[in-house]
């Protein structure tokens, strides 16, 4: 076979097969971790979601009370959870550990799940104030004994929403719309 | 008769080169936009530059893998993660004290501003909260250059002031009462400690210091040299815009002044005065009041009909005109001024005191230190060994003192002499009290717990005196709290006194006027000015933005170009045009200056305004100490005259042939001799003000939601002091380049004042305008943008998106307003630490080749409308403040919504007054600017 007539048939396909299999696999292991749906990081603490929020019924703010007021929902401080663990299954080594923070001073470090790129700045205050569920980006927490990321944190999955928030809202919502322009969430 | 000397040319220039039709300075696009930063390590490189490692390393960072999520293990009540606490604390500065406002994020200081019921807060006090994040700070104490521990450093200072051997302290100026009272415990407790209070800077006789001016009933202000416009005392500047609306009562300003200061230009009627003439001025000017005018000749470099004028305005004013003097002439002047207000019988006047503790003279203790009298010497927050005339003495003085410690913030030229550095607290990190103006006490709380192994200085006195046995108080709280309980606090209160405190530290500042009344002295007599020796008159003032050279390391300041003369980083010499015309000098131009034994080598920078045989230089440059600091400027503490008066005369000039390039902003940007900047004179119907007829566009008009923003910039009011340059800079993460990347014309501060002059450039008018994104409806930079980085929000906001920006710079080539700024370089992700503290959270950090500018503060907007959303309330006209607008002193910028009939912003835009930049390009800006006020005499009405 001529050595032009091999390139072509072979080498040139396989080479640009390579290349974009090399795209795609760096495309695909490069994508921040906010993309992928059903991420789920080990936790310093096995905290369920699915006892606290689903068997037991604490509500969603109890804990993370900054998402009716602030930009940031919040994580509880050490100091919270004690308030009922001072008392309540001190047994545990997990309890006890959180015992010993809170006795040192110590912090607890979690790892995030639901993170957001730097140049956005999402307001949970406006989304809790206008009836959107927790549930709707976050999924049934109160059924996950542990967290992990139900909807890809996207801007078209924002805007999705921002058009059409009927299904988000409570019936009775005025609400029509969110705000789509950039302003609205970078600055 | 027209008795306006100003020359009625038309025509503004920003430059003396653009004036003469040169264009030698940079246009409008900058030469090497693209090249790298010259080789070779700078000490600045922290400001600066990280190149392409750290841009592909912010880049990445939008999406870091695993950013943990730590949360508080205790958390404080008053902190929710995500919303900003006020709280009211007091800024002090050579014992003056300014109530501010200090907004902190998850427990760290991010801006300061001011009070509602304090006033503005100044410049320095918003640029100091640099100096808590410096990365200069001495972290612990040292000992002979080594770290120890505090108890090791207590034990050591605890000797020596037991030895009985005599102590010499040396503080800096403070109005605070309560330390004070702790000051003055400490000499009865130590028999031999003596007390000096050291502040270098030359001001006024210390009996007429407390003389206070008080705008509200004056009619007429003369000042002879006062730069009172220059924004250290906000008060004066929201008192004088609040004088100058128009209308009949609207107040007259002259200046008869050396240099071309800030006030100079803001005149009505500027006169040139050598400053050693002004007593001579102010004693003829008296003797003219009283014989009437005409009988006294005007001075000699006074025009005859002004000096007529002057006579008559002020003798028809009575009571009611006030003369200012400068800080920093001789005695001589501040007396004759004195007494001329005296003979007006001024209004315009208050008695305010400032307390201060009894203590040594300089000259004295000086004395003594060169008698080897003292076992040891302590200085507290002052720094003799730069910040004063004598700097020289005070080292050859010390050399004979066995023990030396030092207390302050970072290294300087004193702490390099001493054995012992006890690292103090910022005061953002302290306690304290400070006598405020209008018979008020201000009280000063720690925002953020010490960053550092440091101490309070006045902790560090409280233990010695507990050491001595003399004092109870664990801490210096408790002791201000126990002299507040005693003698603050009304006795018989029904209030029980730990609410009062909490009340006074939610307010900042409490009420405890006692009339005071000003002592009944006669004019002193005062040697008359000998004859003026032949020679330059060099006139030597504090600069507005390092001061006396203490906030020398805070880059904000460095960088804050100086209004006049628009000059950044240094202080060249000031000089005269017909001067640098004579010695034919050209800006930039090094000469060497010899003002008796001491001389410098500098470059001198030509001033339109400046009188004939007056040179002027700031003071506080040239430190030896600091990264930011260090080699900026040129030191002029060692040519202050010896008696204790900024001025100097017989200084000799001469060229050295050599140059070197000045940093200013002056001629960036500049707007090719279009109709900007309009002035009128007060009482003229607004015959040049023709609104541009409304041009056909092709783009479809804009569709506004809810609101429209908008804004009005009163040029009348506005006196150019630049106070919202830095708060801009402080809100929105604005980088500081360094003085090789300004003169290249890549500053980053997205609002400018841009100062124009008209007439004659030997006594111009001038006038200041801010200039930031115009946020127009038919934006051009809009039409240009490849990737949409730039749009249009509904609420009538120009948007830049920086994740899409790419950087082409198309926009700011085509924006007519030149307020585009890019980042050439990696300016903030070369900063480490203590410095990325200094961020507001709630604005995106800009990574090296992002294009950003003014977006009114979205943030706050943002902020405003959540928190009307979380209330269910409408938006309020005044719900939202941009920095801009909240640092305004003179209250000049107004932001509102241009669809509320009833904002603010909509009734002020709708002055025959207001006009738009660049009308004719059919842009539509959404800023509306009122045209500035000149109120001089004309022919006839006087």
């Amino acid at each position: 076979m001529h050595g032009l007539d091999r390139a072509l048939r072979f080498v040139l396909p396989l080479g640009i097969l390579a290349l974009l299999a090399t795209v795609l696999l760096v495309g695909w292991f490069a994508q921040p971790d906010r993309y992928a749906q059903g991420l789920s990081v080990p936790q310093p603490i096995p905290y369920s979601h699915a006892l606290h929020a689903g068997t037991l019924k604490i509500p969603c703010l109890h804990c993370h009370s900054g998402a009716n007021r602030s930009r940031m929902a919040g994580v509880p401080a050490v100091s919270l959870c004690m308030n009922c663990h001072q008392v309540t299954r001190t047994d545990r080594p997990a309890i006890q550990r959180l015992a010993e923070l809170q006795r040192t001073g110590q912090p607890l470090v979690w790892n995030r799940v639901h993170a957001m790129p730097d140049h956005v700045y999402f307001d949970h205050g406006p989304h809790v104030a206008a009836g959107v569920a927790c549930q709707t980006c976050h999924g049934e927490v109160q059924t996950m004994s542990q967290v992990s990321l139900r909807m890809s944190m996207r801007m078209g999955n924002c805007l999705g929403c921002h058009r059409d928030p009927k299904a988000a809202l409570p019936k009775d919502s005025p609400i029509r719309k969110g705000p789509e322009h950039c302003n609205a969430c970078h600055r | 008769m027209d008795l306006n000397p100003l020359d009625p040319t038309p025509r503004q220039w920003r430059s003396l080169e653009e004036r003469a039709g040169l264009c030698d300075e940079q246009g409008e696009f900058p030469a090497d936009a693209c090249e790298a930063p010259r080789p070779g390590v700078s000490r600045r490189n922290f400001l600066q530059l990280m190149g392409a490692s750290a841009a592909l390393a912010a880049t990445v960072a939008c999406d870091r893998k695993g950013v943990p999520l730590v949360p508080y293990t205790r958390r404080p009540t008053e902190v929710v993660p995500g919303v900003s606490n006020l709280y009211a604390s007091t800024f002090s500065e050579a014992g003056r004290a300014y109530p501010v406002l200090v907004r902190t994020r998850e427990g760290r200081p991010i801006h300061v501003s001011g009070h509602d019921l304090g006033g503005k807060a100044p410049l320095r006090a918003t640029a100091d909260l640099l100096g808590l994040y410096d990365p200069d700070r001495l972290r612990g104490p040292l000992a002979d250059g080594k770290a120890i521990a505090w108890d090791k450093a207590m034990e050591r200072l605890g000797q020596e002031c037991r030895s009985g051997k005599p102590l010499l302290l040396v503080t800096g100026a403070s109005a605070s009462p309560t330390r004070l009272h702790l000051l003055r415990e400490l000499t009865q407790a130590l028999p031999g400690l003596d007390l000096l209070v050291s502040e270098g800077l030359p001001k006024a006789p210390e009996d007429l210091r407390a003389w206070k001016p008080r705008l509200d009933q004056v009619q007429v202000m003369l000042s002879l040299g006062a730069d009172f416009l220059t924004g250290d005392d906000p008060g004066l500047i929201e008192a004088y815009a609040k004088r100058r609306e128009p209308g009949e009562a609207m107040l007259r300003l002259w200046v008869a002044e050396g240099p071309m200061s800030l006030t100079g230009a803001n005149a009505d009627h500027r006169l040139l005065l050598r400053p050693s003439r002004v007593a001579a001025f102010a004693t003829a000017l008296g003797a003219a009041l009283r014989e009437g005018p005409g009988a006294e000749p005007a001075p000699p470099e006074v025009d005859a009909r002004l000096w007529k004028a002057l006579v008559q305005e002020l003798r028809a004013a009575g009571p009611r005109a006030l003369v200012l003097c400068g800080a920093v002439l001789p005695e001589a002047a501040h007396r004759a001024v004195h007494a001329l207000n005296r003979q007006l019988g001024t209004l315009g006047l208050v008695f305010e005191p400032e307390g201060k503790p009894s203590g040594l003279v300089p000259a004295q203790a000086l004395v003594r230190l060169e008698a080897g009298h003292y076992g040891g010497v302590i200085f507290w927050g002052c720094n003799p060994l730069y910040a004063s005339s004598e700097a020289g003495r005070w080292k050859k003085a010390l050399a004979r003192v066995p023990f030396r410690c030092w207390m302050g913030l970072r290294e300087d030229e004193t702490s390099a002499v001493c054995s012992l550095l006890l690292p103090e607290h910022h005061w953002l990190e302290a306690w304290g009290d400070h006598a405020a103006p209008g018979g008020h006490l201000a009280l000063q709380q720690p925002v953020v717990g010490a960053l550092y192994d440091t101490r309070q200085g006045e902790d560090v006195l409280l233990a010695l005196l507990r050491g001595l046995g003399k004092a109870s108080s664990p801490d210096y709280l408790t002791y201000l709290k126990e002299r507040w309980r005693r003698e603050v606090q009304v006795s018989g209160a029904s209030v029980p006194f730990d609410r009062y405190f909490e009340a006074a530290l939610h307010d900042g500042l409490v009420k405890v006027a006692s009339p005071i009344h000003p002592p009944q002295s006669p004019d002193r007599s005062f040697p008359a000015p000998g004859p003026v020796p032949a020679g330059f008159e060099l006139l030597l003032e504090p600069d507005r933005r390092v001061f006396d050279g203490r906030y020398g390391n805070n880059g904000w300041l460095q960088e804050l170009p100086e209004p006049v003369s628009k000059t950044v980083w240094g202080n060249p010499l000031m000089l005269s045009l017909e001067d640098a015309r004579r010695l034919s000098l050209e800006d930039g131009d090094l000469v060497r200056m010899d003002a008796g034994a001491e001389h410098l080598e500098l470059p001198v920078c030509i001033q339109p305004g400046q009188t004939p045989g007056v040179l002027s230089l700031a003071l506080g440059y040239g430190r030896a100490h600091g990264r930011v600091a260090k080699g900026v400027g040129f030191n002029a503490f060692p040519l202050l005259d010896p008696s204790g008066s900024g001025l100097r005369l017989g200084v000799e000039l001469r060229r050295l042939g050599s140059r070197r390039e000045l940093p200013r902003t002056q001629g960036h940007h500049r707007l090719a001799g279009r109709d900007i900047l309009r002035i009128q004179e007060a009482g003229e119907t607004a015959h040049g003000n023709h609104h541009a007829h409304e041009l056909p566009s092709l783009y479809p008009p804009q569709v506004f939601g809810e609101q429209r923003w908008g804004m009005v910039v009163d040029l009348n009011r506005c006196v150019g002091c630049s106070t919202c340059v830095l708060a801009c800079q402080s809100e929105n993460n604005i980088p500081i380049v360094g003085p090789e990347q300004v003169a290249r014309g890549r500053e980053m501060h997205w609002l400018r004042i841009d100062r124009y002059y008209d007439g004659d450039p030997a006594n111009p008018r001038a006038a200041h305008q801010p200039m930031m994104c115009q946020h127009c409806d038919h934006a051009p930079c809009e039409n240009v943008c490849p990737v949409n980085a730039t749009n249009h929000s509904p609420d009538g906001l120009n948007q830049m998106v920086y994740n899409r920006c790419v950087g082409t710079r198309y926009c700011a080539n085509n924006c007519p307003y030149k307020v585009r700024r890019f980042n050439f370089l990696e300016f903030n992700n070369a900063k480490k630490e203590p410095e990325l503290l200094a961020h507001n959270p709630e604005v995106t950090v800009r990574p090296r080749g992002v294009m950003e500018k003014c977006t009114f503060c979205i943030q706050r907007i943002q902020d405003a409308r959540v928190r009307a959303k979380l209330e269910k309330r409408p938006l309020k006209d005044g719900d939202i403040t941009p920095a801009c607008v909240a640092a305004c002193p003179a209250g000049a910028i107004v932001f509102g919504d241009l669809k509320d009939p009833h904002s603010r912003v909509v009734h002020l835009a709708e002055d025959p007054r207001g006009y738009k930049v660049l009308e004719e390009l059919g842009v539509r800006p959404a800023i509306t600017y009122l045209a500035a006020l000149r109120n001089p005499l004309r022919g006839g009405k006087s």
